[in-house]
């Protein structure tokens, strides 16, 4: 099965793969937006503010995904020694910070009309901020440490160590009393936003998971080349 | 109507920044990513290119990945 990921398997796949997002991006991006700033109504309680949601909840979404697939892969490494999983953690990172940095940033930016804070020392809020150390710790790991396998297996390390900071995020509303609002939409179908809402925010994550996938591949490509350029010598 | 699109009733400052601050950062994480990408490129088909011809024929025997990227650079440019 992890052969599959093996990078001669799929690099002409990675290729084709990067033509066909570059080709639906800015269509649906254009659609996603007008379905966010326009077509969308205002909330009957924070009204034009709520717009910030269409960016904000995705990248908070898509900053917790990362870290939880960073995590899972990086236990896979350790298990399995497979070293291709590194490539593509360290290819996630990046992706995973920006988005939580803009979680944060766009919360604060939501805050401050709503809450009339910018920022509050609340569970969720703070909980946010340690997985933006953990992702900074993991990158600088990869960094720092010359050594490749020893940079792996630092990197695996914060990794699986901050995985405990995943369920802290997603429950810190439920077990404390926080400032910042409990789920409005939930797996188990009892979601609390109205389907003109619900629309125009599943467009943006798509078009957000969209640029993701775009970057994970280009950085995937990257690092094989770096690979391989490296090698070229010892053939 | 443009002016309230604008000011979204008092929260345009808040809207367009978020919106603003997500799309800059994220066209300055692609601008990087795909810089790196061409460098690496660049210099990985210069490399395969200042082998002799019996090197090059070698390495693109054992190396799949080099092959499969000769062959998509040299259409690409």
């Amino acid at each position: 099965m992890f052969d599959l990921i093996n990078p001669s398997r799929i690099f002409n796949w990675i290729e084709k793969l990067i033509n066909f997002i570059n080709s639906i991006f800015f269509i649906l991006l254009i659609i996603a937006l007008t379905f966010a700033l326009v077509l969308s109504p205002p909330d009957y309680l924070q009204g034009d503010s709520v717009r910030i949601m269409y960016v904000h909840v995705p990248s908070a979404w898509i900053g917790l995904a990362s870290f939880t697939a960073i995590a899972l892969l990086s236990i896979i490494s350790f298990i399995f020694k497979i070293k291709n999983l590194n490539l593509i953690t360290k290819s996630i990172a990046p992706i995973g910070l920006l988005f939580t940095c803009l979680a944060i940033i766009t919360g604060s930016l939501w805050g401050q009309p709503t809450w009339g804070t910018w920022w509050a020392w609340d569970a969720r809020i703070t909980s946010m901020l340690v997985l933006s150390i953990f992702y900074i710790l993991f990158i600088l790991a990869h960094k720092l440490i010359d050594n490749k396998d020893r940079a792996n297996k630092v990197a695996n390390l914060i990794a699986i160590i901050g995985l405990i900071n995943i369920p802290v995020i997603r429950y810190s509303v439920d077990w404390w009393n926080t400032l910042h609002q409990p789920s409005s939409i939930k797996l188990d179908g009892t979601s609390s936003i109205h389907p003109s809402m619900l629309l125009p925010l599943m467009l943006m994550l798509l078009v957000l998971l969209l640029y993701c996938a775009l970057i994970l591949l280009m950085k995937y490509k990257t690092e094989i080349i770096r690979i391989k350029k490296k090698n070229i010598k010892r053939i | 109507m443009i002016q309230n699109f604008i000011s979204m009733n008092g929260y345009g400052f808040f809207v367009w920044l978020s919106f603003a601050i997500t799309f800059l950062a994220c066209g300055m994480l692609y601008y990087k990513t795909y810089k790196t990408l061409k460098k690496y490129e660049k210099d990985f088909a210069k490399e395969l290119d200042q082998l002799s011809e019996a090197e090059r024929k070698l390495v693109l025997e054992k190396s799949k990945v080099a092959s499969q990227f000769l062959a998509s650079y040299n259409k690409s440019i």
